[in-house]
């Protein structure tokens, strides 16, 4: 069975006066249906440009992108408009993605009408039934998003995105504008949603304890390439790339090691990569060869595979 | 010599009984409400809490900071111990006073350094200008110093540094260049608030390492606010926990994490992720309380697994747990 999700080489480039700035370059990946796939990354590492090339938002300078077979850049615009009710995204800030003058009823109503044709009553239970989806009350259809706390906003960005019954969601970081004690509970909604509808789910987030929690697999970016990738447990028990290992233990209350990998320095600009591995500046094993080529990504294991040429590292 | 031993005991800075409010068009926000925090020097104090929880309220209360339309201190001191060890109460002190104290005696570091830069000018002037202003320095001193402290908050190349204007650095280097510019004058206490939260994490860790460093070094007193309850593990050697404006739970870091007492210290270390073989995140219910009109009695407990009707009834005193921990809860004994 082919996956929900394929994308193929995915590249963008940004202009930048005379000069192009690659966002994304060279990105391939699947997300199967009842699938997700956490895409972690500083910075400029692309991530997010990422979930919009996979959606269409943005237009890839190249690369393939198919939802459910079908090439995203075969159809036309008509019938990419009609195509987006498969796919939605969830934003990071819900103070920012809801229209502070539409009661929460108009906001899901939109895309119920457009996607689904629905009208008059059955608009309105089908608003309801949303609501009470994501944990909500029917009495909320009235309110405006001023009366919600961030927790209940993100819940209704989440139902408007479901309004259109998608089957691929890419979620933007969607607990990080959240106060800690009401992230658990939009980060089990999305679970749990995404379990029951089968959903695939394209998870971006900066934080790694996250995407372990909810990721079945993993892709770890930096200056759009991609440094590592496997099946999550495997990710997080045995990291392979250098990067991700000092991803890991660079996070606030990491298992403690004897020796922890602090990088030094910040990520170059994306305007002026290093030559070879983008990663080598920063790398504290990087050797003369790294400089050499770009690092292909190659098998370290079932379904693992990192950019890096060195072996047998001390991560 | 049992006057430098009593010295050395004494703490840098006193917060007492702390009050400070927001007089709002829709009623009044109580934001800090008695709050009492004492941090010595050569000690990290964490305040950690949510929004809302009054942690930075505390710290810009210190630093008298708050515009005084909105913002009243209703009562409390905050008292600091001077170079010559006299102790004055900040909040009496007339602002030309208070003018002196910010950035000589007290400084502060705050989340974004993009907006807390002048971007007109050469981060070298502005950490020059703090020398100049407070030590009487002459321009071109206060240049060496500039390159000097530029150097010692890790930023490379500091002589060429000196004169970029902040759209110039990075994220993390701006945050480096605010530090530079708090310590220019060897305060006692620097005020930390979430200075690396709008950070990478790699970067985090860079900023976080760097605070430590300066802090030994200096034996400064160091007040550092966050959310992030897993960053007090590594910088805090005493954490203060505040809910909706009151100090719920205070002691020694590594005793407060491994054996919290109150309830919301619990679960705000329950509901972060414990890796995937913990199962499903435990999030805290509710919400978090509407400032204009906080809960009767405990603040917490609407949200409070262990609340029982005596909870409502009137708003817990701060209890001595331990000779170094208190705790505002009537049921800890049986909560921990």
């Amino acid at each position: 069975m082919t996956p929900l999700v394929q994308a193929e080489d995915l590249t963008k480039d940004f202009a930048n006066g005379s000069r192009a700035l690659r966002a994304v370059d060279a990105v391939s990946l699947e997300v199967g249906a009842g699938q997700v796939l956490g895409v972690v990354g500083e910075s400029g590492s692309g991530k997010s440009t990422l979930g919009r090339l996979l959606l269409r938002l943005l237009e890839p300078s190249a690369g393939i992108t198919r939802i459910d077979g079908q090439d995203l850049a075969a159809l036309r615009p008509r019938a990419l408009r009609r195509f987006r009710r498969n796919m939605q995204m969830v934003f990071q800030d819900p103070f920012a993605s809801l229209n502070a003058r539409m009661t929460v009823g108009d906001a899901l109503a939109e895309p119920l009408r457009l996607h689904r044709g629905l009208r008059g009553p059955a608009l309105k239970e089908a608003s309801g039934a949303l609501l009470e989806q994501v944990g909500l009350t029917r009495e909320h259809l009235h309110r405006y998003p001023r009366a919600f706390s961030g927790g209940q906003r993100q819940r209704v960005a989440i139902a408007r995105a479901l309004a259109s019954q998608p089957r691929f969601i890419v979620a933007d970081e969607p607990v990080s504008a959240l106060d800690v004690s009401i992230q658990a509970e939009v980060v089990n909604l999305l679970q749990d949603l995404q379990r029951s509808l089968g959903l695939a789910l394209l998870l971006i987030s900066h934080d790694l304890s996250i995407v372990e929690m909810v990721a079945d697999r993993v892709m770890v970016l930096y200056l759009g390439r991609v440094m590592e990738t496997a099946d999550t447990e495997a990710l997080f028990a045995r990291p392979s790339h250098p990067y991700t290992a000092a991803l890991m233990q660079a996070a606030p209350g990491a298992r403690r090691r004897e020796s922890r990998l602090v990088l030094s320095g910040e990520v170059p600009s994306p305007l002026d990569p290093p030559s070879g591995c983008v990663f080598r500046t920063r790398c504290p094993f990087a050797v003369a060869d790294c400089a050499a080529a770009r690092p292909v990504l190659r098998p370290v294991g079932p379904g693992h595979l990192k950019a890096c040429i060195r072996d047998g590292l001390p991560l | 010599m049992l006057s430098t031993d009593l010295a050395e005991a004494a703490p840098t800075l006193r917060i007492d009984g702390l009050q400070t409010s927001f007089h709002t068009d829709s009623g009044i926000v109580r934001a800090v409400s008695d709050v009492s925090l004492a941090v010595r020097h050569g000690e990290t104090l964490a305040v950690v809490g949510e929004s809302g929880s009054g942690k930075s309220v505390t710290g810009l209360t210190v630093m008298r900071l708050l515009g005084r339309t909105a913002a009243r201190i209703e009562s409390g001191q905050v008292l600091l111990r001077g170079r010559d060890g006299r102790v004055v109460d900040l909040l009496a002190l007339p602002e030309r006073q208070m003018a002196k104290v910010r950035g000589r005696d007290v400084a502060m570091v705050f989340q974004d350094p993009m907006s807390s830069l002048n971007p007109v000018f050469p981060v070298g002037e502005q950490i020059a200008e703090t020398i100049r202003i407070h030590r009487g320095a002459s321009r071109a001193e206060a240049r060496r110093e500039a390159v000097a402290l530029l150097e010692q908050v890790g930023i490379s190349d500091p002589e060429s540094r000196v004169d970029a204007f902040p759209h110039q650095l990075s994220g993390g280097m701006r945050q480096r260049v605010m530090i530079a510019i708090a310590l220019a004058c060897d305060p006692l206490l620097l005020i930390a608030d979430e200075p690396t939260t709008a950070l990478d994490v790699t970067i985090q860790a860079q900023i976080v390492a760097l605070l430590r460093r300066l802090q030994l070094e200096r034996a400064m007193a160091m007040i550092f606010v966050t959310h992030d309850l897993k960053l007090v593990e590594e910088i805090a050697d005493q954490v203060a926990v505040m809910y909706a404006g009151q100090v719920v739970e205070q002691g020694p870091t590594a005793e407060v994490l491994a054996r919290p007492l109150h309830p919301y210290t619990k679960a705000l270390l329950d509901c972060v992720p414990h890796g995937r073989a913990a199962g499903r995140m435990r999030p805290i219910p509710g919400a978090l309380p509407n400032p204009l009109a906080p809960p009767q009695g405990c603040r917490f407990h609407p949200r409070c697994p262990h609340a029982m009707p005596a909870c409502v009834a009137a708003v817990p005193a701060l209890e001595q747990a331990a000779l170094d921990r208190v705790v505002r809860c009537i049921r800890w004994r049986e909560v921990a």
